[in-house]
């Protein structure tokens, strides 16, 4: 069963990463969208801004884990999948959550 | 004992009751994969019988074929119809029938299970055929969204037959996927490491934990619509703080991942098939496996895409387009890892072939446009047009259709031993390639110029008038392909014309046995070395045969086979399963008799119908085990191994485990759905808060810690070789307790009617008053069992299964306690 943790850990983490990112712009949209933070830069977008670098240091944490001997599988079948579905789970993370960069957080 | 005399032993061992009284009490898998393939082609022909209706009533302007109320039937039913009638009941039963087989085993895991899910799926699959002839099927779209089918806009009971009918068809895939997942873990030919394994095995591994985390949103969606629809909990009225829209979360949670829950188990067989009419190995086995488990995943991010007109901030679009852009990528790797199989392998142009190929073509077209809708600006353009009708076709004909009907072709030698003979799949496969994309490209074409969806008529100034004649009579061609098709499997089944044992020089193991295939599949068990063992060994099918592998003696006179290792494959029980019974068809009619209650609203029938089921599973959980202890059994080749009655993890412990993260993700819905009204509908925070009550809370707590610590002290007990009967005592006193904890909360809750709130609260103490009685009821079946012996210190795996429903009901406590009564804390 490690084995098929190991290689669904990422693309699950992703997807977590994901949900939480748009729950936590539903909530920020909803209190208090124009919320102070720096110098033209909304409290909001600097939250889900946060949000997005956290996922992708995790993301990396996992794929750094999965390469790893201690964590990682032995060579073979496990170690290829798992190391794919790691960067799976990275280019994810920065692929969809890359919005909270560039488009206005509340803005309809 | 020679091959033909194991062959007699172990078919009067495996085979069903003559005559038909074996279709009611056969659990055997190939009997019941049968039965699955069967039911879920008449319901195609239902549903394509339908599909006719519709091009009949649109080939022409101001048709007057069907009223808007008949066409509403019709085009919802046809949807239901397909999705959830043929498509996975046609996926489960094909892989009941060939995931054994393939994986060297000669059954499921659960074959009273795997026949319980099939009648449930007749039962409820029976409700909505009833409704459809007697007029009063549901008429709310496929998607059933409210307020449309709210009481006051559908009062009938034409939705509730839909809601009551599409969950009690989905405790079959519920079922199945169970069986699935712990049958590709662990019921393997010995050796079979992960590594080995039939890339199908993959792909339905991927699509079995897809369902137990992608079905129970909707099942849950279901539950709230028709307790807002009897009982009035306003759970999507915006007036009472409920909110429509958590409906369309609720169902496109599920319904995204359907649409690859469909398109992976076709894929699998692709990807079998394929290299086998390439006479060669799947190019890039690895990156095949990563793709179908990315894609499954990603899949899951995807559901807003299907809500982009419903006013979402432009961020939550981009996070979704760019989600859905995303999930062309493992698709892609899978096609490519396909062409260039064809490209390494010498490809031949059989019949399954060119269904391989029409595969293809239409796939990618319908993956092409999927990228397209993905878009934002362009789905607002095309959104509830026929345009979106067309590219779903394209991705569920194209992407399930063609590789089944492929599937079709290459096992019917192992099913019915029988090579075609008149040859009409070649006409056949050139009807319905021309047929289909006459239909569906014309309505592509009649989407983009402004047709919607699900309109009953036309006016003949609006220029749809040429563009929906062609579209209709490519629909009547696609029909008389697959009739045809259909004509052929009936001659195939009836002419005899014996194909030989392996006539695609296949190398996996579903050919290495006899055909049409024996009742227990592998006279013995092979051990395996590579994903194509009979291409290492071509002798392996007389080898098994003369019971050289595993399990060759059949001495017990008990249906047998082996559990292993996930990952390495080695054997590490010796599984013993129960015989043929009647109890799956009697116990689904009671489930199905629950349903009815619900459905014709006469609730006193219903409590009846809940102890009925109570009193046949406890009945179902009793026949298991044994009241001695066995031992190690040698199982051949110097091998011996304990049985499934004496280890800590038995398969009811991997059954209980897969069935929780499909609970789990129910619950976890329930608790989306509160933090989504909290946040985003009108009318919150409510008037108010249910108060709590300190008493409660430390009732709560102390029931929830002795109905784990009371099972914990049991299971050390009966490890020293004590007695755990004081631990189970003290277990059913917590477990009651949670009873009590949760009926009060019931109790002082605030009418459901009155507030989405309320309701929500009703739900959550529901939800734990039903964990707390079922783990009550196992704890006191444990105590039962101990005293009738079935227990010992070697025989503790009916301890650990009850150990994991403590542990979830101990989670769930923990979570709606504080759901419920924190928020009055607080305020």
């Amino acid at each position: 069963m490690k084995d098929l943790l190991r290689i669904v850990v990422s693309p699950v983490v992703w997807l977590a990463s994901f949900s939480a990112v748009y729950a936590l712009h539903g909530l920020v949209c909803q209190l208090d969208p124009g919320a102070p933070g720096l110098p033209g830069v909304s409290g909001s977008r600097i939250t889900l801004i946060v949000a997005f670098v956290l996922a992708v240091l995790v993301q990396t944490g996992l794929l750094v884990l999965l390469s790893s001997s201690r964590f990682g599988a032995d060579p073979g079948f496990t170690r290829s999948v798992s190391l794919m579905s790691g960067w799976v789970g990275l280019v994810a993370t920065v692929w969809t959550l890359f919005p909270t960069l560039v488009t206005s957080p509340c803005g309809w | 004992m020679n091959a033909l005399a194991r062959h007699r032993r172990l078919t009067a061992i495996w085979s069903s009751e003559p005559g038909w009284k074996g279709w009611l009490s056969t659990v055997n898998h190939s009997d019941v994969g049968r039965m699955f393939i069967v039911t879920a082609a008449f319901y195609f022909l239902v549903g394509g019988l339908l599909a006719m209706l519709i091009r009949a009533q649109l080939a022409t302007p101001h048709s007057a074929f069907a009223g808007p109320e008949i066409y509403s039937q019709i085009f919802t039913m046809h949807g239901t119809i397909m999705m959830f009638l043929f498509a996975i009941p046609m996926i489960e039963g094909l892989a009941i029938y060939l995931l054994p087989k393939m994986l060297g085993a000669r059954d499921l895991a659960y074959p009273r299970l795997t026949a319980y899910g099939y009648w449930c799926y007749f039962f409820g699959g029976a409700m909505l055929l009833i409704s459809l002839v007697f007029g009063i099927a549901p008429d709310g779209g496929w998607f059933m969204y409210p307020p449309l089918t709210g009481r006051i806009h559908s009062p009938g009971i034409n939705t509730d037959f839909w809601l009551i009918g599409i969950t009690f068809v989905e405790i079959s895939a519920i079922c199945a996927a169970v069986e699935f997942t712990v049958s590709i873990l662990k019921y393997r030919a010995p050796g079979m490491t992960l590594g080995k394994m039939p890339v199908f095995a993959w792909y339905m591994l991927v699509v079995s934990l897809m369902i137990l985390t992608g079905f129970p949103p909707l099942i849950l969606g279901s539950i709230l619509l028709e307790l807002e629809r009897a009982f009035g909990m306003p759970f999507f009225q915006v007036e009472l703080g409920g909110d429509s829209l958590l409906w369309q979360h609720l169902f496109w949670l599920f319904g995204h991942p359907e649409v690859y829950i469909i398109f992976l188990p076709a894929a699998g067989m692709v990807s079998t098939i394929l290299p086998v009419m390439a006479s060669t190995t799947l190019l890039g086995y690895r990156w095949v496996v990563a793709a179908a488990v990315a894609l499954a995943i990603l899949s899951f991010g995807l559901w807003v895409h299907h809500m982009f007109t419903t006013g979402i901030p432009h961020m939550g679009l981009a996070f979704f387009s760019a989600a859905s852009t995303l999930v062309a990528v493992p698709t892609a790797i899978q096609v490519f890892a396909w062409i260039g199989t064809m490209w390494k392998g010498t490809p031949r142009l059989r019949l399954p072939m060119l269904h391989i190929l029409g595969f293809f073509v239409t796939f990618v077209i319908g993956g092409l446009t999927g990228v397209m809708v993905a878009v934002v600006p362009f789905d607002w353009q095309v959104h509830d047009t026929a345009f979106a009708t067309a590219h779903l076709h394209y991705v569920l004909f194209g992407g399930f259709v063609f590789p089944v009907l492929a599937g079709i072709y290459y096992w019917l030698p192992l099913v019915t031993g029988n090579r075609r003979f008149f040859r009409l799949g070649e006409v056949a496969f050139a009807l319905i390639f021309t047929g289909f994309h006459v239909t569906f490209l014309a309505m592509h074409w009649v989407g983009l110029m402004g047709q919607r969806r699900r309109i009953s008529t036309y006016a003949p100034e609006d220029g749809w008038t040429v563009i929906n004649l062609i579209s209709s009579i490519g629909g009547f061609v696609l029909a008389f392909g697959l009739a045809v098709v259909l004509i052929e499997v009936v001659l195939n089944l009836v002419v005899r014309h014996p194909a030989p044992r392996n006539p695609w020089n296949s190398g996996t193991l579903e050919w290495a046995i006899p055909r049409p295939s024996a009742a227990y599949n592998f006279a013995s068990l092979p051990r395996v070395s590579s994903r194509e063992p009979l291409w290492d060994e071509p002798g392996l099918p007389a080898r098994l045969a003369r019971g050289e592998g595993y399990l060759g003696e059949a001495a017990s006179g008990r249906r047998e086979t082996l559990m292993v290792d996930s990952a390495t494959g080695e054997p590490e029980q010796l599984v013993i399963y129960p015989a043929n019974t009647r109890l799956p068809i009697a116990l689904a009619a009671v489930t199905g008799l629950f349903f009815v209650s619900l459905l014709v609203k006469v609730y006193l029938i219903t409590p009846i119908a809940i102890a009925a089921v109570a009193a046949l599973g406890w009945r179902w959980a009793w026949q298991l085990g044994s009241k001695q202890d066995l031992g190690d059994r040698l199982i051949g080749h110097g091998v011996a191994v304990p049985t499934i009655a004496e280890v800590s993890r038995p398969p009811g412990w991997w059954g209980s485990m897969f069935l929780l993260v499909a609970n789990a993700t129910l619950f976890g819905s329930l608790l989306f759905g509160y933090a989504f009204l909290w946040t985003i509908a009108p009318g919150w925070p409510p008037p108010a808060f249910i108060a709590p009550s300190l008493p409660t809370l430390l009732a709560a707590a102390g029931g929830a810690v002795l109905a784990v610590a009371g099972l914990a002290i049991a299971g050390r007990s009966n490890q020293n070789g004590g007695t755990p009967v004081p631990g189970l005592w003290m277990a059913v006193a917590g477990a009651l307790g949670l009873v009590a904890v949760f009926s009060m909360m019931l109790w002082a809750a605030p009418p459901a009617t009155g507030h989405a709130y309320n309701a929500t609260i009703l739900v959550l103490g529901a939800y734990g008053l039903v964990h707390a009685a079922l783990t009550s009821l196992m704890l006191i079946f444990l105590l039962a069992r101990h005293r009738a012996g079935y227990m010992s210190q070697r025989r503790r795996g009916e301890l650990a299964i009850v150990t994991v429903w403590s542990v979830y009901l101990f989670g769930v406590t923990g979570l709606v306690v504080p759901a419920v009564y924190l928020p009055g804390l607080v305020t």
